[in-house]
């Protein structure tokens, strides 16, 4: 069934690529607008072994753009609820639940190559950082109304995110996030994802800001 | 010249995205943004500095990609050939 499952990507990258998929194993950090969509299209794409780590449970606001829930989920922890659907999703993967909060010390399994940071916050951001091996990669994306980001880095030869995100502003209370918006950054999040694990990165030490309100995206290289 | 990138909510508040100024000699970060208001009509000092002209969050300024609060913060100075980049980050994921 692999081939014909994965047949129309294959056309697109070929099958040493998705080897590549096959062995990696990838963290998800954040499993909320945009990390329920990264960890599905992951699930879907093949990729070998997920890690996922989120405390939060799923609230009614969530089911705009979380698009792994539904209504039947609410108030169920994420992380299990999000573990049991990418498995019905791609049964053949490897799909690990890592309890608890993203802080300084938090235990990333060092078979882990590349984190997805789909956190909602720059204090939990700056923690994942310092967890990270050095070489791991990690893929950064953020969202905030009609604008995002996606940033690639890699631990100790990038400059660190909590330098080149100092003075960034957590603004108190709900954050405005269509569905729409967070689906289109977690999909650059995940052709980025894939750029990484290609070993072809597109946003080395180079921010891609996505203006959606009017389709407009520039570069800012850190 | 010194060329000034606007990015994300900047960018649409100010209607561009990009300006070219010349070079001063021993012209701070500080002193360059008072002389970017006085060149673009559109109030926006407000989004960077507060009332006593501290820097204050929500926006990263870059100095050729060293973000400037690991510099000299607004004493960093600027000369030809500098690149800046004025960036509000999106907070959320």
């Amino acid at each position: 069934m692999t081939d014909e499952r994965y047949l129309r990507q294959l056309l697109c990258w070929g099958a040493t690529n998705q080897q590549r998929l096959a062995d990696a194993a990838v963290l998800v950090a954040g499993l909320g607008g945009l990390g329920a969509t990264v960890s599905q299209l992951l699930a879907r794409a093949g990729v070998g072994t997920l890690y996922l780590v989120d405390d939060g449970k799923l609230d009614p606001p969530d089911l705009n753009r979380q698009l792994l829930y539904s209504e039947v989920d609410l108030g169920k922890p994420k992380l299990e609820t999000a573990a049991t659907k990418l498995c019905r999703i791609n049964s053949t993967l490897r799909i690990v639940t890592l309890p608890g909060r993203i802080v300084p010390g938090f235990q990333i399994p060092s078979e882990v190559t590349v984190v997805a940071d789909c956190l909602d916050n720059y204090a939990s951001r700056f923690a994942l950082e310092t967890c990270l091996s050095p070489g791991t990669f990690l893929v950064h994306g953020g969202i905030e109304g009609d604008q995002g980001q996606v940033l690639t880095l890699k631990k100790g030869t990038s400059r660190p995110f909590v330098e080149i995100f100092s003075g960034s502003l957590q603004p108190p209370g709900p954050i405005g996030v269509t569905g729409a918006g967070a689906t289109v950054l977690a999909g650059l999040m995940v052709n980025e994802l894939y750029s990484v694990l290609f070993g072809e990165p597109k946003l080395l030490d180079r921010c891609l800001v996505v203006g959606l309100g009017d389709l407009h995206v520039s570069f800012l290289e850190v | 010249m010194i060329q000034v990138r606007f990015y994300s909510l900047l960018r649409l508040m100010l209607k561009q995205e990009q300006l070219d100024l010349p070079a001063r000699e021993g012209e701070t970060v500080g002193e360059l943004l008072q002389r970017l208001q006085q060149q673009i009509k559109i109030p926006f000092l407000h989004k960077l500095l507060n009332e006593q002209g501290v820097l204050h969050a929500g926006t990263i300024i870059m100095v050729n990609r060293r973000n400037i609060l690991h510099l000299e913060e607004l004493a960093t100075p600027v000369k030809d050939g500098d690149q800046l980049g004025f960036f509000p980050p999106g907070a959320g994921g």
